[in-house]
C-alpha cells in the first residue's frame, strides 16, 4: 500500500514542483501567474465546449501512451509510435474518402485497417530485432520519419483535395459521433475500452502475464520456455495496432483530414505518458488526459497573458524530468529499504 | 537531493531570465495584458469601443519572409484604425483549431489567419462563432461561400501577378539565362506564384532578345528549415541559376544566406534573389528588389468591415490595379537602364496589357 | 553527371557531415561509458540557441561554440544526476531532455528578441581559407581548405578518439565501464567518475553539434533547426559499430544521403519531393539491415550501475 501510495505521491510533487518553476519564470516575465493559471484552468475546464476539446485532444495522446505502455511492458523500446499512429491514420483516410463506402460499416472498417496498418509497420522493426538483431529505437525512429514523409506524398500528391496539400474530409456518415455534441467522440469512449482491455490482459490473463514475464527479464523467460521470439514480434505488433487504431480514430472523430504537421510529436509523448503513467495502462489514460489540459488550456493562457506557449512546454518538460527521476529514485535501494517488504512482495506476485 | 536539483533548475533559468531581461523592456511576447491603453492612440471607433485582432501563424513572426510581412501588416493596420493586436506564432498543427477558439472567447472581434491551410480549423470556429469575423489570407476564392454563418472573408492577392513582378525583373537581370524557385509546399498560391514568375521571366527574356529558362520548382516541405534553403540554393547556383524567387519563408532566408557567399566568394554580386511579400531591400545584399503585397491594406479593409458592420462572406481580390499588389524599390545593382525597362513592363501590368 | 557535380556533391557531403560528426562522438563517448542517450537532438537545439546568442553578443562566433558547449554539459547534467545517481531509465531521461532542452530554447529567444518581428542574423565562423586571404575555385583547396575551424576540429576528434580508445590506458579503463562496470570498479576503476566524464563530453559535443549550426552553417535561428540530427547520430554510432572510424564513415554516408537527395530534387520535378527526402532514413534502415548485427555494442549500455549491487 505505502509502495503504491509512493507511486502516486511523486508525480503529484512533481507536477506542483514544475507548476512553482513555471509560476517563476511567469512573474519574472512580468505577467501575474494567477492570471495565467486561471487562464490555465479556464482555457481547459472552463465551459463544456473546452472540456469536450480538452478530451478531444487527450484522446490521440491516450492511444500513443497506450501504444507505448504495452510495448515497455514486454520489454520492447517502441520510439514509433509516431509513425504507426500516421500509417494508421493514412490507410483510414484511404479507405473513408477512396472506397465510395460511406457510415456506420465504412467506420468500423476503417478503425480496423488503421490497426492493421499500425501493426504492419511496426512489425518492420518487430521482425528487424528478431531476425537481425538491430536496434529497435533507431529503425522505429527513422521508419517515423519515413511515415511522415509518406502521409506528405499522400495529401500532397495521391489524396489531394482542394488548394493547399491536404486531403478531403472524411464523409460526414463516416465520422465518430460526438459526445454531447461536444468536440469529443465516441473516438474517447474507445481509447478508454482499449485501455480498459489492456488492463485486464495484462494483469488478469495467463498470457498477459506472460509477457510481462518476457519484459521483466528476457533471458529467464527463454530459459523457463517461453517462445521469446514470438512475444516480441507480437508485442511491437499489437502496440503498433494500438497507435494505428489511434490514429483512424482521431482521424475519424476529430481531424478529418491528413494535413501537413499532423500528429507531430504524439509518439514521443506517448513514450512519456506511459513513463509517468509507469507503464500502467489506467495510469497512462489519466496522464494524457492531464498533458492535454495542460495544452488546450496553455493556448487559453497564451491568448491571455502573452506569455510564450513555450512556457506550457517547459512546465510539461519538468513534470516529466521531476516524475522520472523522482520514481527512480524512491527505487533506488536505499529509498527501497524503506518499503522493502511491500514492494518485494509486489514484484514477486 | 531533490530539493537541490530542483534548486539548481530554479537558479538556472531565472539566471537565464535576469540574463535576458536587460536584453527587451517589453518583457514577454506580444502585447501582455497590461496593453488597455496601449497602442489606442486616440483611435478606437465612434462608439468608443477598443476592437481587438488576434492573428495565428505556424511559421515564427521572426522569419524575416511570410510570417513577419503578415505580422507587421496586422500590427500596421491595427496602428491605422486604432486597433489592439495579439499574436501566436510557431503553433502545431494539432493547435490551430484550439488557438483560433481561445482568441474567440476571450472577445477578440477579428482573427487574422495568413495562410490557407488554416482553411478547415477557420471554418469550424466561424460556425461556432457566429459573431465574430475571420480573415483568412490567401484563402481559397470559394471559401466564403462554404462558410454557414457568412462570417468568413477571403483575402486573395493575386498570385499569377506576384509570379510577373519577380519574374519580370529575373527576366530583365539573369545573364545565365538560368532563374530559379524555392517553394515551401505545393500550394496553389505558390503554384501560381511559380508559373507566373516562369511565363513572364521566359516572355520578358525572349523580349531582351536572351533565352531564359527556370529551374524547376523546389519545395522544402516546410517553412522553417532555413539549411535546405542553403543546400538547395547552392545546388540550383551550381547548375547556372542567377535569380531567386521562392515563397518558403524562413527557407528564403537561407537560400540568400547561400547566395550572398556565393558572391562574397566571387568577389561581386552576380546571384540576385527578389523577395516577398513585403519590401526587404536591404535585409541581405543579394536583395535587388521585393514584389510587396500590401497585406495591412487588405487587414485594413476587413477592420473597416468590422467596425462599420458590413463584415463577411466576401472574397478581396488583391492586384496591382486595385494597389494591393507593387513592385518595390530596387537595388543599386539594377542599372538604370533596366529599371526604367522594369518600370515600363510594371506599366503594363497595370494596364493589364503585359503579355497580350 | 560531370565533374563539377560530383565535386559539388563531395563538398555538400561534407558540410552536412560536419554537425553529425560532433553529435556521433558525443553519442559515442556516452554509450562506451554504458549511457545510451537519445536526447542529443534536445542538447544540440540548446547549444544551438546559445551558440548563436553569444555569438551575436560577442560578436565572435568561437566563444558561440564555448557557449555551445557549456550549456550542452549544464543540461546534460540533469540527464547524468538522474541516470548515474538515481539510475533513472536512461531511454526515459533521454527524452525528457528532448522536451526540456528545445522548449527552453524556444522559451529564451522568445523572450530575448520579444515579438519583435526582425531577422536577426549571424555573421558565420571565417573559414581557413578566409583567413589565409585564399580563394581559388579549385576542388582540392575548397574541400581542404575552404572549411571552418569546426569542421577541422572534428576530424580531429575523430583522431583523438580513436587512438584514445584503442592505444591508452584509460582509453580502455574508459571502456571497460561501457562493457563491465563491475569488473572494472574491481580493477579501482571509478565507474562513476567515468560516467560523469562521459557525460561532460557528452554534453559538450552535442552542445558544440549544436551550435555549429548557427556558427558556422546558418546565419538565423529557427526553432527546430536541429531536425532529426541527433536521431541520425544515434543511428550513426549503431552503423558506425562504436568505433571513432566506423562513426565518421557513417556520418558521411548520411551527409552524402542528404547532399545527394538535395541535388535530385533540383530538376525532377513531378516525382514527389517526400520520396527524395526520405532517402538518408530509408538508407539507415537498409544499410544496418544488410551489415547485421553481429557486435551489439558496449554490454554495460543501458543498465543502470548500482553500487551496492552484489
Amino acid at each position: 500500500m505505502k509502495h503504491k501510495f509512493v507511486n502516486i505521491l511523486v508525480p503529484l510533487i512533481s507536477v506542483l514542483l514544475a507548476f512553482v518553476i513555471g509560476c517563476i519564470i511567469m512573474a519574472a516575465l512580468g505577467a501575474n501567474p494567477f492570471v495565467a493559471l486561471q487562464a490555465l484552468w479556464t482555457g481547459a475546464f472552463g465551459s463544456m465546449r473546452n472540456l469536450g476539446t480538452t478530451l478531444a485532444r487527450s484522446t490521440p495522446l491516450i492511444f500513443t501512451g497506450l501504444c507505448a505502455c504495452f510495448a515497455y511492458r514486454c520489454g520492447v523500446f517502441n520510439l514509433g509510435g509516431e509513425g504507426q499512429f500516421l500509417m494508421g491514420a493514412v490507410v483510414c483516410c484511404f479507405i473513408a474518402t477512396r472506397s465510395g463506402l460511406e457510415g456506420p460499416a465504412a467506420t468500423v472498417l476503417c478503425l480496423i485497417a488503421g490497426a492493421l496498418a499500425g501493426g504492419l509497420w511496426a512489425a518492420i522493426p518487430g521482425v528487424l530485432k528478431i531476425y537481425r538483431g538491430q536496434n529497435e529505437m533507431i529503425i522505429s525512429i527513422m521508419l517515423n520519419y519515413v511515415a511522415t514523409l509518406f502521409m506528405g506524398v499522400v495529401y500532397t500528391n495521391w489524396l489531394r483535395d482542394g488548394t493547399v496539400p491536404q486531403t478531403a474530409p472524411v464523409p460526414n456518415a463516416t465520422k465518430l459521433s460526438r459526445l454531447f455534441g461536444l468536440r469529443v467522440t465516441t473516438a474517447f469512449i474507445l481509447a478508454l475500452v482499449t485501455g480498459l482491455l489492456i488492463y485486464y490482459f495484462l494483469f488478469y490473463t495467463s498470457k498477459g502475464f506472460q509477457l510481462r514475464a518476457v519484459g521483466l527479464n528476457m533471458t529467464a523467460a527463454q530459459f523457463n520456455g517461453f517462445a521469446v521470439k514470438r512475444y516480441i514480434l507480437m508485442s511491437f505488433i499489437v502496440s503498433g495496432a494500438i497507435a494505428g487504431l489511434g490514429g483512424s480514430a482521431d482521424l475519424l472523430g476529430t481531424q478529418f483530414y491528413l494535413i501537413n504537421g499532423y500528429a507531430s510529436g504524439y509518439g514521443f509523448d506517448g513514450v512519456a505518458m506511459a513513463l509517468i503513467g509507469q507503464l500502467h495502462p489506467l495510469a497512462t489514460i489519466l496522464v494524457a488526459i492531464f498533458f492535454a489540459v495542460l495544452r488546450v488550456g496553455s493556448t487559453t493562457m497564451q491568448a491571455t497573458t502573452g506569455v510564450p506557449t513555450s512556457v506550457s512546454d517547459i512546465i510539461q518538460a519538468l513534470v516529466i524530468v521531476f516524475t522520472v527521476a523522482g520514481l527512480a529514485m524512491v527505487k533506488l535501494p536505499q529509498f527501497k529499504a524503506a518499503i522493502t517488504k511491500l514492494s518485494a512482495r509486489k514484484e514477486a506476485a | 537531493m531533490k530539493k537541490i536539483f530542483a534548486l539548481i533548475l530554479t537558479l538556472a533559468m531565472v539566471l537565464s531570465l535576469a540574463a535576458c531581461g536587460g536584453g527587451n523592456s517589453g518583457s514577454g511576447s506580444g502585447t501582455p495584458s497590461d496593453g488597455a491603453g496601449a497602442p489606442a492612440d486616440g483611435g478606437g471607433s465612434s462608439d468608443g469601443k477598443t476592437y481587438k485582432v488576434a492573428m495565428i501563424c505556424d511559421s515564427s513572426i521572426s522569419d524575416g519572409g511570410w510570417g513577419m510581412a503578415c505580422y507587421n501588416a496586422m500590427v500596421d493596420a491595427a496602428a491605422k484604425y486604432g486597433w489592439e493586436t495579439e499574436v501566436s506564432d510557431s503553433i502545431a498543427q494539432s493547435a490551430y483549431y484550439e488557438s483560433i477558439v481561445a482568441f474567440c472567447d476571450l472577445g477578440y472581434d477579428l482573427i487574422y489567419a495568413p495562410g490557407n491551410q488554416y482553411t478547415t480549423a477557420i471554418l469550424q470556429a466561424a460556425e461556432e462563432y457566429p459573431d465574430i469575423a475571420f480573415a483568412l489570407l490567401n484563402g481559397g476564392a470559394d471559401t466564403p461561400s462554404q462558410a454557414v454563418n457568412g462570417n468568413v472573408t477571403s483575402l486573395l492577392p493575386d498570385a499569377q501577378q506576384v509570379g510577373w513582378i519577380a519574374g519580370i525583373l529575373a527576366g530583365l537581370m539573369t545573364e545565365t539565362g538560368k532563374v530559379a524557385f524555392i517553394g515551401g509546399m505545393e500550394i496553389d498560391t505558390t503554384k501560381g506564384k511559380y508559373a507566373g514568375f516562369v511565363e513572364s521571366a521566359e516572355y520578358v527574356g525572349a523580349q531582351e532578345g536572351k533565352t531564359v529558362e527556370a529551374l524547376d520548382v523546389v519545395y522544402s516541405g516546410d517553412f522553417s528549415a532555413s539549411d535546405k534553403g542553403i543546400e538547395f540554393a547552392k545546388a540550383m547556383m551550381d547548375q547556372g541559376a542567377d535569380v531567386f524567387f521562392g515563397d518558403a519563408s524562413a527557407v528564403d532566408s537561407g537560400a540568400r544566406q547561400a547566395i550572398d557567399e556565393f558572391n562574397a566568394a566571387a568577389g561581386s554580386v552576380k546571384v540576385y534573389d527578389i523577395a516577398q511579400p513585403g519590401d526587404f531591400l536591404g535585409q541581405n545584399e543579394c536583395i535587388i528588389g521585393s514584389q510587396v503585397t500590401d497585406n495591412s491594406g487588405l487587414v485594413g479593409l476587413c477592420m473597416e468591415a468590422v467596425e462599420n458592420g458590413t463584415f463577411g462572406g466576401e472574397t478581396i481580390f488583391g492586384t496591382m490595379q486595385n494597389g494591393v499588389l507593387s513592385a518595390g524599390k530596387l537595388s543599386d545593382l539594377v542599372p538604370a537602364d533596366v529599371q526604367e525597362k522594369y518600370s515600363s513592363y510594371i506599366a503594363q501590368v497595370m494596364d493589364g496589357t503585359f503579355m497580350q | 553527371m560531370d565533374s563539377t557535380f560530383i565535386s559539388n556533391l563531395i563538398l555538400a557531403s561534407v558540410r552536412m557531415a560536419t554537425p553529425l560528426i560532433f553529435l556521433s562522438l558525443a553519442e559515442l563517448y556516452s554509450q562506451r561509458a554504458g549511457l545510451v542517450h537519445i536526447g542529443l537532438e534536445g542538447l544540440a537545439a540548446i547549444g544551438s540557441l546559445v551558440g548563436f546568442l553569444v555569438s551575436l553578443i560577442t560578436g565572435s562566433p568561437l566563444l558561440g561554440v564555448a557557449a555551445g558547449a557549456a550549456v550542452g554539459i549544464l543540461v546534460n547534467m540533469i540527464y547524468a544526476y538522474a541516470t548515474i545517481n538515481l539510475c533513472a531509465e536512461q531511454i526515459v531521461y533521454g527524452m525528457a531532455i528532448n522536451i526540456f532542452a528545445p522548449a527552453l530554447a524556444s522559451f529564451i529567444y522568445r523572450v530575448y528578441f520579444g515579438a519583435g518581428s526582425e531577422l536577426v542574423q549571424v555573421g558565420l565562423m571565417t573559414t581557413l581559407s578566409g583567413l589565409l586571404g585564399i580563394s581559388s575555385d579549385n576542388f582540392l583547396v575548397r574541400l581542404l581548405l575552404d572549411q571552418t575551424p569546426m569542421v577541422y576540429l572534428a576530424y580531429g576528434l575523430v583522431i583523438f578518439t580513436a587512438v584514445y580508445f584503442n592505444k591508452t590506458k584509460s582509453g580502455l579503463n574508459y571502456k571497460a565501464v561501457g562493457e563491465y562496470p563491475k569488473a572494472a570498479a574491481t580493477l579501482g576503476i571509478s565507474v562513476v567518475g567515468v560516467k560523469y566524464a562521459a557525460s561532460v563530453i557528452c554534453g559538450a559535443l552535442a552542445g558544440i553539434g549544436g551550435a555549429y549550426l548557427t556558427t558556422c552553417y546558418s546565419t538565423t535561428y529557427t526553432d527546430g533547426n536541429v531536425a532529426g540530427r541527433g536521431f541520425i547520430a544515434l543511428a550513426a554510432v549503431i552503423f558506425g559499430r562504436w568505433s571513432a572510424g566506423g562513426v565518421l564513415l557513417a556520418c558521411l554516408f548520411f551527409g552524402f544521403c542528404d547532399a545527394l537527395q538535395i541535388r535530385l530534387q533540383v530538376g525532377s520535378y513531378g516525382i514527389p519531393y517526400q520520396f527524395f527526402q526520405m532517402i538518408p532514413y530509408i538508407a539507415t534502415v537498409v544499410v544496418l539491415t544488410v551489415i547485421g548485427m553481429k557486435k551489439a555494442g558496449p554490454k554495460g549500455v543501458g543498465k543502470p550501475y548500482l553500487r551496492e549491487e552484489r
